[in-house]
């Protein structure tokens, strides 16, 4: 056990992670650099696309050190977005250390100091390491004293790397033995082991990833799960190579996986502990959180006969990700379709994209709310993830909404327009400290919902794109907050609904109204889109009626062609959705996501 | 005798004006080799076609028939003549361009055997018959008119064309009045459309010009329907105008899903359910012709719906939609599925019902491909 070292690498975006992970893994010759691919921790496509690590895994590595003892080093990887701040905060309670990486051109960003201060309480070691040194544009003597700034080292403790040219690596490794601390725990004790990921494996069902720290596990072993009570046999237990490799036992301190039989993830759930049937533990390890969505969205079918295609594949996602929900709801406008709970933006889009990829399917999203707490006048309490379940404004005695803590890590100069933008979007001003005399790092608190859209492309667009943003969900407060409705020709779609500040009504249904009339094509009759609060018409445009619609000729060789181009007419029309006598293209429901300034 | 359309294809044209997708080729060369390829498959199709039919149309289109010499065409005819039953009295037209005849050729033209004469007007305005690349002027185009009615051509038709860049209402109008001043019988008013491929088209993308809009197309629609309508002209089709008793008995055969038979390039054939068509190339054509007696490039064996919906799109552009004969060819599937919207058309004015008749309103023409892609 004095020789194993778990540890994680906590970095921004693009500040390097992977090739310094690859960087450890080819000079502990636990890959050659032929079976290197790039990046090589992030296997699934759509990961390596964006360039973020989703879901975390572990690797294990043997390294002989300067002192000529063979050390285990446990690298856990860690998701890069705030969607999954609660897997990045189990992923860190199996660790003794983290490499902090910083980029030697961007500076400390606010996912930066995010993580670090989740790993700071989780009371990991820190290594830091400013990466790509060598880039021109490195600034080397500004980042090390903002690293100082922030975690208090001595500068000469900094590692100094480029991952790229594998400048540093050796040096950081010699930092992992000698700096992080080798796992604390009882091989006596009754078995804790904690969970820090799951995925799922089509042939062998769910395999936890788990932290042993107490106790041993051994191969077929009755083990129970505290989170729900139920028992299973453990029926492979191993450790992480590049692929598993099986083992008897897992000791303290040990970082592997273990497959038992399990049919899904939501059985192994990131947080929760693993001890044995017999002479267990008493209790579980503390930070288990049940994790709840931030965002909730429709889900529809382009074409209502792909409903139980949907529904498949929505029943087979959620065996890999315990952190989707979604029930059965019908809207008059879409249709039969589910209401899914997602973690944030990124977790909605990703599962969007997966299901449209892997499971061929055609997919109309419904603008994404958060859920909201409706307290009615008879004392009844409601929790909306649909704003079409609003009930009367006459019933209701308030509302509340989620609201966040947000970190926006800016250079100095754009702190003034991101306060601007912060207002705009009903954001608490809180505070603001200095990295260094260029970089200031301001506290805002904001309701979810004013941040879950575009609130990051705009923060990007007035920093140049130098801002960084990560949020923490603090809890519920009254707002001011209506039901927006869109008509067209009286009748209300229900799936255009949204919960909105009354402050910003107004402004937000008249973009919509006009957004909506470029978006509607010309019917055969007028067409009225108006927004409307309860009874309260606020604004309207209209789609003239289409006048004329016919192809001047159709002779003997036109005939062909016609009723092709009729087909395909027919085709057309028969995705759009209908409200009334009303077609909707599907862009429409995408596009208010979009509103123009 | 199965009543069978012939269409025959002149695709040479003095120029290509811009806003014309018609195969058609400016050069004179292949002009006989391409009448013994035409005679080829003329002989070749009549071999299994000819028994039990009769030939109740001919049209010459192009290209521009006109621009050929009158024995040309007579040959063509004759050799038709032989090969197939062709009706007495027979309706045989001629596309011809104005600028291309003179009185002496139409008199020639009327004894090759050629009893209709539609001319490519487009317009009676300088500017716009400029902006149209036409050869002609205004005068030549009523002159040819004159010429033919002179030559003994009762039964003529006039093309005209709306909705150009820039085109007021007034000059559209004139250019209508002009029409129906003349010795004609029928008029084929078009709406321009932008056709991919065309110069027009290039210009439009180019911005050198600009295309009127879908409320203005549809005025001036609206009013020539009114006018002609008033000047004595019965609305046929969607852009089809004739005397009573002179509507086109050629044009009608598409719309009334009657059979037809073509030759030459791009021509498009439908018998017995199967539609084909030949290649637009008038080299690979003719090399073909000569190899093989005919060519196919391109067929399609048409199903039960797809008919069905061809015959509803069609009759519904044409004269009319009879839900009787609709039944007896194909059941009454469309009506029971489009009862309701049929209802709702009627009741908003977009169509009209007869004894079992239905026809669009003025309005439903202007609407007709939006209609035809709300039935089911």
């Amino acid at each position: 056990m004095k020789n194993i070292r778990n540890f994680c690498i906590i970095a921004h975006i693009d500040h390097g992670k992977s090739t310094i992970a690859d960087g450890l893994l080819e000079m502990t010759h636990t890959v050659t650099q032929r079976e290197l691919k790039s990046q090589l921790l992030d296997d699934m496509d759509l990961e390596r696309e964006r360039g973020i690590t989703i879901k975390s895994h572990a690797i294990k590595m043997k390294y002989i050190a300067s002192d000529k003892q063979e050390y285990i080093l446990n690298l856990i990887d860690t998701p890069g977005h705030v969607d999954f701040s609660y897997e990045v905060s189990r992923s860190l309670a199996a660790c003794e250390g983290a490499i902090l990486i910083v980029d030697a051109a961007q500076g400390v960003e606010a996912q930066t100091i995010s993580n670090l201060y989740l790993a700071i309480d989780a009371g990991l070691e820190i290594i830091p390491v400013i990466n790509k040194i060598d880039l021109p544009s490195a600034m080397v003597d500004v980042v090390k004293n903002q690293i100082i700034d922030l975690i208090g080292c001595e500068a000469d403790s900094i590692i100094l790397a480029s991952a790229k040219e594998r400048k540093g690596i050796s040096e950081l490794l010699e930092a992992i033995v000698k700096l992080v601390p080798a796992p604390k725990g009882d091989p006596e004790a009754p078995l804790q082991a904690l969970i820090f990921d799951s995925v799922f494996d089509a042939y062998r069902g769910a395999i936890a990833y788990v932290r042993v720290f107490n106790g041993v596990l051994r191969e077929r072993d009755q083990i129970k799960f505290f989170v729900h009570g139920n028992e299973y046999m453990a029926e492979e237990i191993g450790v992480l190579g590049l692929k598993k490799i099986k083992t008897k036992i897992l000791e303290t301190g040990d970082v592997g996986y273990l497959i038992s039989g399990i049919k899904d993830v939501h059985d192994t759930k990131v947080g929760d502990t693993i001890t044995h049937v017999r002479n267990g533990a008493l209790k579980p390890l503390p930070g288990y959180k049940e994790i709840k969505p931030m965002v909730y969205s429709g889900l529809y079918p382009s074409s209502s006969d792909d409903y139980e295609d949907l529904r498949d594949a929505l029943d087979k996602f959620i065996l890999n990700d315990s952190a989707l929900i979604f029930t059965p709801e019908t809207s008059a406008a879409l249709g039969f379709g589910f209401r899914c709970g997602f973690l944030g933006m990124l977790h909605m889009e990703i599962v969007q994209e997966r299901l449209e990829r892997e499971f061929n399917l055609s997919i109309v999203t419904t603008l994404p709310n958060v859920e909201y707490e409706v307290y009615k006048k008879n004392g009844e309490k409601l929790t909306i993830d649909n704003p079409a379940d609003l009930p009367d404004v006459g019933a209701i005695d308030r509302i509340e909404e989620p609201y966040v803590k947000a970190q926006i890590v800016t250079p100095s100069e754009y702190v003034g327009s991101i306060m601007k933008l912060a207002m705009e979007k009903r954001g608490v001003y809180k505070n603001t400290t200095y990295i260094d005399p260029t970089k200031a790092d301001a506290e805002f608190e904001f309701p979810l919902s004013e941040i879950i859209f575009d609130f990051f492309d705009k923060l990007k667009s007035i920093s140049r794109g130098y801002a960084s943003l990560d949020y923490e969900y603090i809890g519920y407060r009254e707002s001011e907050l209506v039901k927006l409705d869109i008509m067209f020709n009286g009748d209300t779609v229900d799936a255009l609904s949204i919960i909105v500040h009354k402050s910003k009504a107004f402004d937000y249904g008249r973009k919509v109204c006009t957004k909506l009339k470029d978006l509607i094509p010309r019917q055969m009759f007028e067409i009225a889109i108006q927004a409307a609060i309860g009874n309260k018409v606020i604004s309207r445009t209209t789609v003239k009626a289409m006048r004329k619609n016919v192809l001047a000729k159709c002779y003997g060789g036109d005939i062909t062609r016609k009723r092709k181009l009729l087909e395909k007419q027919k085709e057309g029309k028969k995705r759009m959705k209908q409200v009334g006598n009303v077609e909707i293209p599907q862009e429409a429901f995408l596009a208010v996501l979009q509103l123009d300034d | 005798m199965k009543k069978t359309a012939c269409y025959v294809h002149i695709p040479f044209c003095d120029h290509k004006c811009i806003y014309c997708d018609f195969y058609s080729i400016i050069t004179s060369d292949n002009i006989s080799n391409y009448l013994n390829a035409i005679k080829k498959e003329i002989e070749y199709y009549s071999n299994i076609y000819s028994i039990d039919r009769e030939l109740f149309t001919v049209y010459f289109g192009g290209g521009t028939p006109s621009l050929m010499n009158p024995a040309y065409i007579k040959e063509i005819i004759n050799h038709i003549k032989n090969k197939f039953n062709v009706s007495v009295n027979a309706e045989i037209t001629l596309e011809t361009n104005p600028g291309t005849v003179d009185l002496n050729k139409f008199i020639e033209f009327k004894k090759a055997g050629i009893n209709r004469i539609s001319v490519g007007i487009q317009s009676f305005d300088k500017e716009e018959l400029k902006f149209l690349t036409r050869i002609h002027d205004s005068e030549t185009a009523a002159d040819t008119i004159n010429k033919a009615k002179q030559a003994g051509f009762e039964n003529i038709s006039l093309d005209l064309i709306f909705n150009l860049p820039g085109q007021t209402k007034e000059k559209w109008m004139y250019n209508l009045q002009r029409a129906v001043e003349l010795p004609i019988k029928h008029i084929s008013a078009y709406s321009l459309i932008l056709e991919k491929g065309t110069i027009l088209n290039k210009m439009v993308i180019d911005g050198k010009v600009k295309m009127q809009d879908e409320d203005y197309d549809a005025e001036l629609y609206e009013e020539t329907i009114d006018f002609l309508t008033a000047s004595g002209f019965n609305q046929y089709e969607v852009s089809n105008f004739a005397l009573p008793g002179y509507e086109c008995i050629h044009n009608k055969a598409y719309w009334d899903y009657s059979e037809y038979l073509s030759f030459g390039t791009s021509a498009h054939s439908f018998l017995n359910n199967k539609r084909w068509w030949n290649y637009s190339s008038l080299k690979f054509y003719i090399a073909a012709v000569e190899k093989m007696n005919y060519v196919v490039a391109g067929s399609e064996e048409l199903s039960h719906e797809q008919m069905m919906e061809e015959y509803v799109m069609l009759a519904l552009r044409g004269e009319g939609l009879h839900l009787d004969k609709l039944e007896n060819l194909f059941g009454n599937e469309w009506k029971n599925s489009n009862n309701e919207y049929i209802s709702d058309l009627i009741k908003k004015g977009f169509i009209t019902k007869k004894n079992n008749f239905l026809k669009f309103t003025s309005k439903g023409y202007a609407l007709c491909d939006e209609i035809l892609s709300n039935m089911s």
